[in-house]
């Protein structure tokens, strides 16, 4: 306990001091200059409040517009062009690329550098940092994959809480149980056709089983082609069920707002979706399955990875005022406004329930009660934190340059084996080959 | 003199490059700049991480490219699509077209409401076909349920992609092909519909021999220009089916994309474009040497 209060004290004075520190330089924008600041579509009405707020209060210039299509894709072309873009929303998985070419300023660059580090957790500080840097400042910190589960239906099947599946294993079987009680199609994968689909679903499946993709530090494959090897059993159980008919074929074809659609019809007891979703799968006007939107909690097995985002500094060719500024914006934005609070941080956790990787917004008393009123039931609570605490972050294959383009290449070729009933071992040789490839590639 | 003053005029030919000079320097610009740069890139292995670097390897990305498993396979898809589209397309066009030339009420209303799907962008066409053909918001499912099945009907899969995608991409490129076709058949006099009708033709006939041959060149043209849209097409396919599912329609357009844009692989992306810019040029010299030529001749 006392080593606890001991940490907060060092935080809260490490914060007050940075505090002062920024406020000697100030958040208010100087060089009149225009900071252009892009994301991708996510109520962009709220983002658009957040930037106008600082633009009246900061005397900003920011210039906030959203991009539409392939995301990474085009923010790597603009990025390369060098085009007018200054702060960017980003996966870990791109930032690193990012990092590589020289396009990105790592946060490092910030005045107030330790005091945002030391008000994030460590695992998130780990997760965010490529090469011993932080590269960029907290958007949300969520869990996909975990395992939701529609109450309703569970319960008009005969089943009980007690009855939660622990792993995966347990999962399937119960899938096959479902449909002999008459439920055809109880089970909505994550193997939609976004980027980060059916890739990212093989990749927490085979963490959750406790295998590992690619080293962490050296990238080097470690996939296993043995029937008891955590990808065989992810790739063996999707054959299963797919040539069983257990799951929809079209959600190979969902977009992300089609598949949490899907979810929120009411029609599938388990899906594995984001876990700030939960929010929205238990309001009213968004669900059919309101009230009845639940998790699995943690048995011994994780559900999900580690899924973030995080805004990112430009490095492009700018004059020092202007750079000044964008540094300002960052931070006002990604951090503390002028009066010390995260504002965006804590308002995405009001409107949305995305957590944030600072512990001053999610150890706050608004934070416990938003998560309260965003779940079904009160016993919830401890299962999201539960789930939350246990959820890997697949730094082999993300931490790396390649790391989109595995992530698409894995994409195609897992939606390839779905479909063709592939070979389960061909296509772990094949994956353990494109890392090494990959690997080649790039010099590691 | 004389001799002296015909050698100072400037031939037909002569007068017309003269006349397309502007044009000439300005394509030179715009087309030859970047189709020399696309070469160069082909010819080179460009690397942007650990600092910029472009290093020659000759023809091996062309090498590459040819012995590739996938691009055979997005040939395959891009051939099938073209195929699909280009005679949906045309035929859509001439039934239109013939609709369109009968004498109706309201005549102009139609034509406008006819033209429109070649107004909306392909970005558009791709986000209504999108809507329409996939389960959880499609006209199959809507017909499904309408006729008591609880179950949803979807067309965006591997059996069914393609079709879909010709099917959309002639929604969008009939209405043209079908106006250039109408403007022919009001060409035709109407007498030769009479002399038709004396001799006791029937309808078949009659399109066969009356309406169709001045509408061949227009057709032979029509088909060249559809089959090279089809072949480069990318933004409605991008929007509808990304490619997928899995690779079902990925052509060598998307297949370009995703080497060069998110491989990032720029000189291995620009040979293959070179591999579709061959199979466009080659399409249409074989539809020309098969089919334009007899047509021009005829004209």
């Amino acid at each position: 306990m006392k080593l606890r209060v001991t940490a907060m004290a060092v935080t809260g004075a490490l914060m007050l001091m940075s505090g002062a520190a920024l406020a000697e330089g100030g958040l208010e924008a100087q060089s009149g200059e225009t900071v252009f600041f892009r994301g991708w579509q996510y109520k962009t009405d709220i983002v658009q409040d957040n930037v106008d707020r600082y633009n009246n209060e900061q005397g900003g210039n920011v210039d906030y517009a959203t991009v539409t299509g392939d995301y990474p894709a085009i923010m790597e072309q603009n990025l390369m062009a060098g085009a007018e873009l200054d702060v960017l929303y980003a996966n870990p998985s791109q930032a690193g690329r990012y990092f590589d070419g020289g396009w990105i300023m790592p946060a490092e660059a910030l005045p107030n550098i330790d005091a945002i580090k030391a008000d994030m957790y460590p695992n998130i500080l780990d997760a965010w940092s490529y090469k011993g840097q932080l590269l960029g400042l907290s958007y949300f910190v969520s869990t996909r994959g975990v395992m939701h589960v529609n109450l309703k239906k569970y319960y008009e099947l005969g089943y009980s809480d007690a009855d939660f599946p622990a792993d995966w294993d347990a999962l399937y079987d119960q899938l096959y149980e479902m449909r002999d009680k008459g439920l055809d199609q109880p089970f909505l994968p994550h193997w939609i056709n976004e980027w980060y689909g059916i890739s990212w679903a093989f990749d927490f499946e085979v963490m959750n089983r406790g295998g590992q993709v690619a080293h962490p530090d050296t990238h080097e494959p470690l996939l296993t082609t043995d029937a008891d090897g955590a990808a065989y059993k992810t790739l063996e159980d999707w054959k299963r069920i797919w040539n069983d008919g257990l799951v929809p074929e079209e959600v190979l074809t969902y977009n992300e707002s089609s598949y949490i659609d899907a979810y929120a019809s009411g029609r599938y007891v388990f899906s594995p979706q984001q876990l700030y979703d939960l929010e929205t799968f238990n309001r009213e006007d968004r669900s059919q399955i309101a009230g009845h939107a639940s998790l699995l909690p943690y048995q011994g097995q994780s559900w999900g990875l580690l899924d973030s985002a995080v805004y990112l500094m430009t490095s492009r060719e700018r004059s020092d005022g202007h750079t000044d500024d964008v540094k300002r914006f960052a931070s006002w934005y990604g951090y503390q406004d002028q009066t010390g609070n995260v504002f965006v941080g804590n308002r995405w956790m009001q409107e949305s329930m995305l957590f944030s990787g600072y512990k001053s917004v999610m150890e706050s008393e608004a934070a416990a009660e938003r998560m309260k009123s965003a779940l079904a039931r009160e016993q919830d609570i401890q299962a999201v934190l539960g789930v939350y605490a246990a959820t890997p972050y697949p730094k082999g294959i993300w931490s790396v340059v390649w790391a989109e383009e595995f992530n698409s290449w894995l994409k195609e070729t897992l939606q390839e084996f779905v479909q063709d009933d592939g070979d389960i071992v061909e296509t772990i040789e094949a994956i353990n080959e494109e890392i090494a490839d990959l690997n080649k590639k790039y010099g590691l | 003199m004389r001799a002296a003053q015909r050698t100072a005029e400037l031939s037909n030919l002569q007068f017309s490059l003269l006349l397309a000079l502007p044009v000439l320097v300005f394509l030179l610009l715009v087309v030859a700049y970047p189709l020399g740069y696309a070469l160069w890139m082909s010819l080179h292995e460009i690397s942007f991480f650990g600092g910029y670097k472009a290093v020659f390897v000759g023809v091996e990305h062309f090498a590459d490219v040819i012995g590739d498993r996938k691009f055979k396979k997005s040939l395959w898809v891009t051939v099938r699509f073209t195929l699909e589209s280009v005679a949906l397309a045309m035929v859509a066009g001439l039934l239109i077209a013939l609709v369109l030339n009968r004498k109706m009420r309201f005549a102009g209303l139609v034509r406008t409401i006819v033209i429109l799907p070649w107004c909306i962008s392909l970005y558009g066409t791709g986000v209504i076909f999108s809507y329409l053909a996939k389960g959880q918001t499609g006209i199959g499912t809507a017909i499904a349920y309408a006729l008591g099945i609880e179950e949803a009907v979807n067309v965006v899969n591997k059996q069914w992609v393609i079709e879909v995608l010709a099917v959309g991409n002639a929604w969008n490129m009939a209405p043209l092909v079908a106006f250039f076709l109408l403007a022919n058949l009001k060409t035709i006099p109407s007498r030769l519909y009479d002399l038709a009708a004396i001799d006791r033709m029937s309808r078949l006939e009659t399109f066969l021999n009356v309406t169709l041959p001045p509408l061949r060149f227009t057709l032979f043209v029509f088909t060249c220009i559809t089959t090279v849209l089809s072949m480069k097409l990318f933004d409605f396919i991008f929007v509808l089916s990304g490619g997928g599912p899995g690779t079902a329609s990925a052509t060598l357009t998307y297949r370009i994309y995703k080497e060069s844009f998110k491989d990032l692989d720029l000189g291995y992306g620009a040979a293959m474009s070179f591999m579709l810019l061959a199979l466009i040029l080659g399409t249409t010299l074989i539809l020309y040497g098969l089919w334009g030529r007899r047509e021009a001749r005829s004209i």
